[in-house]
């Protein structure tokens, strides 16, 4: 507007350029003073108030910038006819607000600028979008309908309407608002027509929302219906509202249609045969889309079993007739229709398991040889074979399965087709045989062999990608990720190490064989462009190994220090070692999710975060992929990387939610309607996430833990978290929200649906697999539990604050009394009502779970809780004590224990714990699944909140800080106090002295003699039975096999490959993950040692 | 067995399989969120009989006059469906958008100069190598910038090749 004219916000566009180019420049200094001397000459504008506002917050000085926006927004609201308002001002100040957290400033500029110009259609737009930013539906339509009367124009008409849509879907809006869209569509349509094809979307989507799918049929088949420009789009629409509508016969054949234009379309496949047996499940598509259930089961049908036989032999014919017009090369769909149309059948009662069969044979080898066709080579070779016919094998019996599994077996081993093909079916047999759960009845020695034919498999078929590029998959790649599978498998049946590390070993090789070397890769081509003619560079072109990149990087440093232009050398090389590393570490993204969970397993965590780390998991995949290394690093000594976890996934998730309305507004400017709701349900969606709250209660919590030796530093941390509310609010919160769960469970190797369920940690209901049939229970019961421990996380802040305020209380009492302010009995009864509630939420009324608190720890009772559920009693156990030092409510009668006090329970609480894992715990090595995730979260979490009730009462003890006074404590009757937290330092000390000496004791055995425990019973194994196998086929192999066979690239990766690295870094992961936690422990002691000394 | 869709913000939750390839980029939620607001009719989602996701492209439409143009910003099949010519499928699908609906002249597309199967597949859809951008891809690697002539482009003007490789600043479009 005003800049048509040569002004930006009143000022000439020339004075202001200059400002603008410093901030496009990000020189913020130079911006200043310009934005200054701006200001100098235009004191009271508006505009040059807001460019200075947005200076301040690019440079970080938010306060500033809030102060300076406020004093545009005064001078922009009150009145003065002199002050220039325009667009370019009130975006300028909104983008500043925004970025400030202080979205209703900036719309209370809007409102004011649009009630000063009424009809401004720029200024009114601007008001629009701060009400999307702001979510304010009604506000959203109730500006857009002024739009739309002001210009009459179908965009703000449908801006409105969608405001109406998401009033319904996302807020508390009645449906009747359906009917006012619809009239005011209507009446739009009766004057103006409609011209958008997204605009007649969103009103059929209304229609349909509203269950008038006659209506919608109507509009779809009137003039309007030719907006959709897309036929097959158009009739997948009217087909799914004949059917909503009612009318099966009528949809049957619009489907029909759809599938003769679109013979590959599965979903429109089940579509049809859901209207031929008029089963509607198929059309009304799951809430929960991103995990949708599998195909239909054929219950609940209304049909007769004439009306079923007629039906489904109309639907065999059809399916022939697709066959027929079929392109053999790229449309499996009509084959796997045969199938579905059997298992239909078979469903239902009227099938045939020996045709299923017979027709899963025809899409594993041979054409339907009744239609003419006779290919050789048919579906079973293809990597995606065995998840394709998944479903229909779930319909036979165990010996239809075994049936099948031999036939393909036979077919295999007898036809001939091209090697890799031959490969690809091969593959496809082991693949069904472990899908049918075949291997869970195989003695030790056959799933042995198993996996050394899997990895011979895989070695003699090396040559095959020879000319591959090292970017592409490798023929075969799977057989590796199955033979480790195999020696999982034997591990848990024989709890023998060996299997474990072999299945480590032949992951780590397989993705050894993916390597890049430096001859592999181009390092030539990128010294080439970039012309440098630095010395050290010409070793990179010879190609060396990663150290010797990293010489050349120091070199370079070197000559930097000589001459200056050679700096750009010294980029360019560090930008080659990290392009080099990335590279380096291999492709195969299967091959390092299987080896993270098995060195997290092992007690390897820094390797599997390693392996985590490769996957370069970013963006939306932090929300979906990062399930894999999270919950074991919650429970880790590794704080500095879990503390990178936590804020990268919580930076991109509140990244999103703070951009993610201006995308909203994109979709409206664009007039792609249906976006709009798509993405405010899917912010929606992202914000209920049970992982992101997860993080964000985490993520304080580890705060609390790392600062848990100094009380000084745990109260500012506390201060800053408003002494806990805030997630007070979030746990009460919790169970009314709708929590989604958006991770990719597919991708968790040895898949179970759930969380805390993995093959890996054992027999899982008394068989070595999840059985698939209560998938569904499973899924429920884990979201129930996650719930439950958001809901019981969330509390923790409250209770240290509240714990270290009723421990510092009760060690002054004669302080309060004399002053009067101290003990607020609120916060006691606030501490009590917390603990109830972490009680209730362990399922125990309080009482009873004070009973069993001194029941355990006396030894009188035990309970059969997992290690997770331990540590929360034990929590609990702790801040019990703390609220009994200030509420003195539990009272000791003679029990007949050695437990007399609260302080006593939590001592010997801790201790009894301690004791019993170190005294099961075997060495390190030779336990995977140990309990030292337990043992690290019992040191980092009760131990520590104990800690600080002895630093809170000492500090109060000591009100200096520093010294006692002479001839004795501030008043006698602490006494009884200061013994108690003198006996609980002495031991917790002994506590965790049993820790740091049994990880001392680990940590001290030489590397060599690990190393001879885990490698030479694989490697010297010659009674031909258990582990070592394996690698010994993959030892001869690699001898074996002839460089010219291979080409460079993979004889150069097999020849840099040894098997003993892996042992020994395992060894190593092991023992870099226990110092972290040693000195955790020492650093504990110390800060407890140092109390005792204050206090004697 | 394909079920080819407009691709949908769900399918960014489902589709790590697909992106935890190594030569699958996985871009921040603005660029995604960006295509879907602004042309959805060029963001589709290929999904298995299972509901997994076997891969996606995604593209947009721009340009003046004649380089009026459909831009293949991404495709990506997952290992397991690869071999199956589902990038051809979700690539006619897009030529077919820029073609009819959107009337464009040609689609373009760039592609890694090291990245040699996918330029011998792009290659067997009809795109010939237009021209080479230097340092395109992070100042690491050259780009080829390759062309398809649609219907509008009746004397295929649009394909022939440049004879000089260009500066990623030399770019109309990005």
């Amino acid at each position: 507007m005003a800049s048509k004219f040569g002004l930006a916000g009143g000022i000439p566009e020339r004075r202001v350029r200059p400002i603008w180019d410093a901030i496009d420049s990000r020189q913020f200094k130079n911006a200043l003073k310009l934005s200054t001397a701006l200001l100098s000459k235009n004191p009271h504008s508006p505009y040059a108030l807001a460019l200075k506002a947005l200076i301040l917050e690019r440079m970080g000085k938010n306060e500033e910038a809030l102060g300076v926006c406020l004093n545009a927004k005064e001078i922009l609201c009150n009145n003065d006819p002199n002050i220039f308002v325009d667009d370019l001002t009130l975006s300028t100040l909104q983008i500043v607000f925004q970025r400030l957290d202080h979205l209703d400033m900036a719309t209370s500029c809007y409102e004011y600028a649009c009630a000063k110009y009424p009809n401004n259609l720029e200024l009114m737009m601007g008001l629009f979008n701060c009400y999307v930013r702001e979510y304010s539906f009604v506000k959203q339509q109730q500006i857009a309908i002024k739009m739309y009367k002001i210009a009459g124009e179908e965009r703000f008409l449908l801006w409105a309407v969608c405001s109406i849509q998401l009033q319904v879907c996302c807020a508390n809006g009645g449906e009747k608002l359906f009917l006012l869209a619809e009239g005011l569509l209507k009446k739009h349509i009766a004057s103006h027509s409609l011209h958008e094809p997204e605009a007649l979307g969103v009103y059929i989507s209304l229609l349909e929302q509203q269950s008038k799918f006659g209506d919608a049929l109507e509009l779809l088949s009137g003039k309007l219906g030719s907006l959709m420009m897309i036929e097959v789009d158009k009739l997948r629409l009217q087909g799914s509202l004949l059917a909503r509508a009612g009318d099966y016969a009528a949809a049957a054949d619009v489907f029909q249609r759809v599938l003769a234009l679109c013979p590959d379309d599965w979903e429109c496949f089940l579509q049809y045969l859901g209207c031929l047996l008029e089963d509607d499940s198929i059309l009304t598509k799951g809430t929960d889309a991103i995990h949708p259930l599998n195909s239909p089961e054929c219950k609940n049908l209304h049909i007769s079993e004439e009306l079923f036989d007629s039906r489904m032999s109309n639907a065999v014919n059809f399916v022939r007739k697709l066959l027929l017009d079929a392109d053999k090369d790229s449309v499996r769909c009509p084959y796997l229709a045969h199938l579905e149309i059997e298992r239909r059948k078979l469903l239902f009662g009227k099938g045939d398991a020996d045709r299923v069969v017979e027709d899963l044979m025809q899409y594993f080898v041979r054409a339907i040889v009744d239609l003419g066709f006779s290919y050789a080579d048919w579906f079973g070779h293809l990597a995606c074979f065995t998840s394709d016919v998944e479903n229909f094998l779930q319909v036979l019996d165990n010996n239809k399965k075994s049936e099948f599994l031999k036939k393909s077996r036979e077919e295999c081993e007898a036809s001939m087709v091209a090697p890799s093909k031959a490969l690809g079916r091969s593959i496809t047999v082991f693949k069904i045989q472990s899908l049918i759960g075949d291997m869970f009845a195989q003695p030790q020695e056959d799933l042995e062999d198993l996996a050394v034919r899997m990895t011979e498999m895989f070695c003699k078929n090396l040559p095959l990608s020879k000319d591959l590029d090292a970017q592409e998959s490798m023929f075969g790649e799977e057989l590796l990720s199955m033979a480790c599978n195999v020696l999982v498998q034997l591990f848990w049946r024989t709890r023998d190490l060996g299997y474990l590390l072999e299945s480590v070993m032949i992951l780590e090789f397989g993705l050894s064989t993916r390597r890049i070397t430096s001859d592999g890769w181009r390092w030539e081509e990128h010294v080439l462009h970039m012309k440098l003619d630095c010395l050290s560079l010409a070793a990179l072109t010879r190609g060396f190994a990663v150290i010797d990149i990293a010489i050349a990087c120091n070199e370079a440093t070197l000559i930097a220090a000589r001459k200056e232009s050679v700096i750009i050398t010294i980029i360019i090389l560090r930008k080659l070692l990290l392009v080099f590393l990335r590279r380096s570490t291999g492709y195969v993204s299967q091959y390092k999710i299987l080896l993270l969970h098995l060195y997290s397993y092992w007690s390897c965590l820094p390797l599997a975060y390693e392996r985590y780390k490769s996957l370069d998991v970013k963006n939306i995949l932090l929300e979906t992929v990062s399930h894999h290394i999270l919950p074991q690093m919650l429970a880790s000594p590794m704080w500095a990387d879990l503390n990178d976890l936590l804020r990268d996934y919580l930076k991109f998730m509140d990244d999103h939610f703070r951009e993610s309305a201006d995308l909203t507004f994109l979709a409206y400017r664009h007039r792609n309607y249906s976006k709009v709701v798509e993405f405010v349900q899917f912010k929606e969606r992202l914000q209920r996430s049970s992982q992101y709250l997860m993080a964000k209660i985490e993520t304080p919590i580890l705060q609390l833990k790392q600062n848990s030796n100094n009380i000084d530093e745990e109260e500012s941390i506390l201060g800053n978290l408003k002494c806990g509310t805030h997630f007070i609010d979030l746990s009460n919160e919790i169970r009314s929200k709708s929590l989604t769960f958006n991770e990719d469970f597919k991708l968790r190797p040895w898949w179970t649906p759930t969380y805390d369920k993995n093959y890996l940690l054992g027999p899982f209901e008394g068989v070595s697999y999840c059985p698939r049939e209560n998938l569904h229970n499973q899924i429920k019961d884990t979201e129930a539990n996650v719930l439950k421990s958001i809901e019981k996380r969330s509390l923790l802040p409250r209770m240290i604050y509240l714990s270290i305020y009723s421990a510092s209380s009760s060690s002054v009492k004669e302080n309060i009394e004399a002053n009067g302010s101290l003990v607020d009995p609120k916060l006691s009864v606030e501490l009590k009502v917390l603990l109830e509630r972490y009680a209730k939420i362990l399922e125990y009324p309080f009482q009873d779970a004070v009973e069993l608190v001194f029941g355990i720890s006396s030894g009188q009772q035990s309970f059969e809780a997992p290690s997770l559920d331990t540590i929360d009693w034990m929590n609990f156990a702790v801040f019990l004590n703390a609220w009994n030092l200030n509420s003195h409510e539990i009272k000791f009668l003679d029990r007949g224990t050695s437990i007399s006090t609260t302080w006593s329970l939590v001592n010997s609480l801790l201790k009894k714990y301690v004791l019993e894992k170190i005294t099961s715990a075997g060495p390190i090595l030779s336990s995977p699944g140990s309990d030292l995730p337990f043992l690290v979260q019992l040191i980092t979490e009760p131990l520590a909140w104990h800690s600080l009730m002895i630093q809170s009462c000492v500090r109060s003890l000591l009100p200096s800080g520093k010294k006692k006074k002479k001839g004795g404590f501030v008043d006698q009757s602490n006494t009884q106090l200061i013994y108690e937290i003198q006996n609980s330092i002495q031991s917790l000390c002994d506590t965790i002295e049993v820790v740091t000496k049994w990880l001392k004791e680990q940590i001290r055995k030489p590397d060599d003699e690990k190393f001879e425990a885990i490698f030479s019973p694989i490697q010297w194994n010659k009674s031909g039975r258990g582990p070592g196998k394996v690698f010994k086929m993959l030892e001869s192999c690699i001898s074996l096999m002839k460089d010219v066979e291979l080409g460079d690239r993979i004889s150069e990766a097999l020849k840099s490959w040894n098997a003993a690295d892996v042992a020994r870094k395992v060894i190593s992961g092991q023992g870099s993950l226990l110092s972290e936690f040693l000195k955790i422990c020492e650093l504990k002691m110390k800060s407890l040692k140092a109390l005792g000394v204050q206090l004697s | 067995m394909t079920t080819i869709r407009r691709f949908c913000c769900n399918d960014l939750l489902r589709f790590a399989s697909v992106n935890l390839d190594h030569l699958t980029e996985t871009f921040n939620m603005s660029f995604y969120m960006t295509y879907l607001a602004r042309w959805p009719d060029y963001f589709h989602a290929a999904e298995a009989p299972g509901n997994q996701i076997m891969g996606y492209i995604m593209g947009k439409v721009e340009g003046q006059g004649e380089s009026w143009h459909g831009h293949v910003t991404a495709v990506t099949v997952a290992p397991e469906y690869r071999r199956q010519q589902l990038a051809k499928k979700l690539m006619n699908l897009l030529e077919e958008i820029s073609d009819k609906i959107d009337k464009a002249y040609f689609v373009d597309l760039f592609v890694r100069a090291s990245n040699i199967p996918a330029i011998k597949m792009y290659e067997k859809l009809g795109y010939v190598v237009y021209r080479r951008v230097l340092r395109y891809y992070s100042g690491e690697e050259d780009g080829l910038d390759m062309r398809k002539a649609l219907s509008r482009d009746m004397e295929k003007k649009s394909i022939i090749p440049l004879k000089r490789p260009v500066t990623p600043d030399e770019l109309e479009y990005d």
